[in-house]
């Protein structure tokens, strides 16, 4: 069960546990830019919450517009984020988003896939514990 | 030359520069490298985002006086793309000499995608018979800083009726003192109510009303305890909690909610097909014709309508 789709900024991949958005290399995200690859996740996933691998690696640059935006609405849907880094740039940006924005969705960032994919299975079984230990 | 350290060390000091001096409408240029000197570059630019965005807010007239400044940047371009006009202020803050903007072609202000983007747009923006209009648009000052920024766009047949040219207007903020003396008249002073300031935050309060602001952030979904529960629990009182609220973000804590909680539905009506009734508990809402009512007022129309 794989979902593909594609837009001018971003790749996304639908499995069957999670969705995996790889980023393009291109002039950066403003805010209209965010709101597309936000506007395209939330149809690939049909409405449903799932964990997200974010590759970030061939971003330069996101504008304060675009991480407010990414912070509040473009956190929807997703139940664990895992953000695919290529240290120093994309490190430095995803350090100062997560120390910036406040948000409540388990977030880490990771140099390798593997690691990254290790966290969002252990993220998920983490809250299935928790929403079956009231049970 | 462009992605050699040195060149790209003078720009990084030249930015600091500007932000010493109060003035954080410049940006440096993304790079695609991948290196030491790039991520510090990067982080330079957030880090200059956020203290642009808390002096335009008004919560930083906590500080009491930070007269910020307002610096208008207009020009007028010709049917060819010429530059007429600039304001002494346009050259100063792309510093550059006047002579060498008035006659030049005003994409050589711009970065290379913004002048991509005019030449497209700049001949609908001359046809159109009454132009009032917006762009976003990235000026390059002579020593390489950008200035990204939304700008006005008008355009006006000249008295002779013979040809058509544009307005290009923007106006950008700025702490540092205006050199020019008169300028004074212009500030952006606190207006009579925010002179008349009934209390006085310090910043261990400003910091306990953050925390409430970010704990409504991350529950939206649940309702908030009473707003005196609230300043209780977070350590302030009901009093300072109700008007540093106001004063830090410009809206109550209870619209605040209500807000945040719109702006999350309106994303999910746009782009899921949950029903309306999931989405307005989903957000947090008990009501539906409370949902409705509150939706309808902040965007103009109902949520139902986004749909069709």
């Amino acid at each position: 069960m794989k979902k593909h789709h594609e837009n001018k900024y971003a790749v996304y991949i639908l499995t069957k546990n999670l969705i995996h958005i790889m980023y393009k290399r291109g002039e950066g995200i403003d805010l209209k830019v965010a709101q597309i690859v936000v506007r395209d996740r939330m149809m690939v996933q049909e409405g449903q919450a799932m964990p997200v691998l974010c590759d970030i690696r061939e971003l330069r640059m996101v504008n304060k517009e675009a991480r407010d935006f990414f912070a509040i609405e473009g956190s929807l849907l997703i139940k664990a984020l895992a953000f695919w880094i290529a240290p120093p740039v994309t490190d430095t940006i995803s350090e100062f988003y997560l120390s910036t924005q406040r948000t409540h969705i388990p977030t880490k960032s990771f140099s390798l896939k593997s690691e990254a994919l290790d966290y969002l299975r252990t993220a998920l079984l983490i809250a299935v514990m928790v929403w079956l230990i009231p049970l | 030359m462009q992605d050699t350290d040195d060149f790209r060390v003078k720009r990084i000091n030249q930015m600091l520069l500007e932000m010493a001096k109060g003035n954080f409408f410049y940006s440096l240029e993304p790079s695609d490298k991948n290196d030491n000197l790039a991520s510090l570059m990067v982080m330079i630019n957030m880090v200059k985002e956020e203290i642009q965005a808390s002096f335009i807010h008004q919560g930083f007239v906590s500080t009491d006086r930070t007269p910020q400044f307002l610096i208008q940047m207009s020009l007028i371009i010709d049917e060819n793309g010429i530059v007429e006009m600039a304001n002494q202020k346009a050259c100063g803050i792309l510093l550059r000499m006047r002579n060498a903007i008035l006659g030049s072609p005003f994409t050589d202000l711009l970065t290379e995608s913004s002048q991509k983007k005019w030449n497209k747009k700049m001949k609908t923006f001359l046809k159109r018979k009454h132009l009032d209009t917006s762009i976003k648009l990235s000026f390059k000052t002579k020593e390489g800083l950008l200035i990204s920024k939304n700008c006005t766009v008008t355009n006006f047949r000249t008295l002779d009726g013979n040809s058509s040219k544009i307005i290009v207007n923007t106006v950008l903020f700025s702490n540092a003192e205006p050199d020019v003396k008169g300028l004074w008249k212009n500030a952006v002073e606190p207006g009579k109510e925010s002179k008349r300031r009934k209390i006085r935050l310090s910043h261990g309060d400003i910091q306990k009303i953050r925390n409430v602001h970010d704990m409504i952030l991350n529950n939206l979904e649940s309702d908030p305890p009473h707003l005196k529960d609230l300043a209780l629990q977070m350590g302030t009182n009901e009093f300072k909690l109700k008007y540093g609220f106001k004063e830090l973000y410009g809206t109550t804590v209870f619209k605040f909610l209500i807000q945040e909680r719109l702006r999350k539905a309106k994303t999910l009506i746009k782009y899921t097909s949950k029903s309306l009734k999931t989405i307005a508990h989903m957000v947090g809402f008990k009501s539906i014709p409370h949902f409705s009512r509150a939706f309808k007022e902040k965007y103009g129309r109902t949520p139902s309508s986004l749909r069709s």
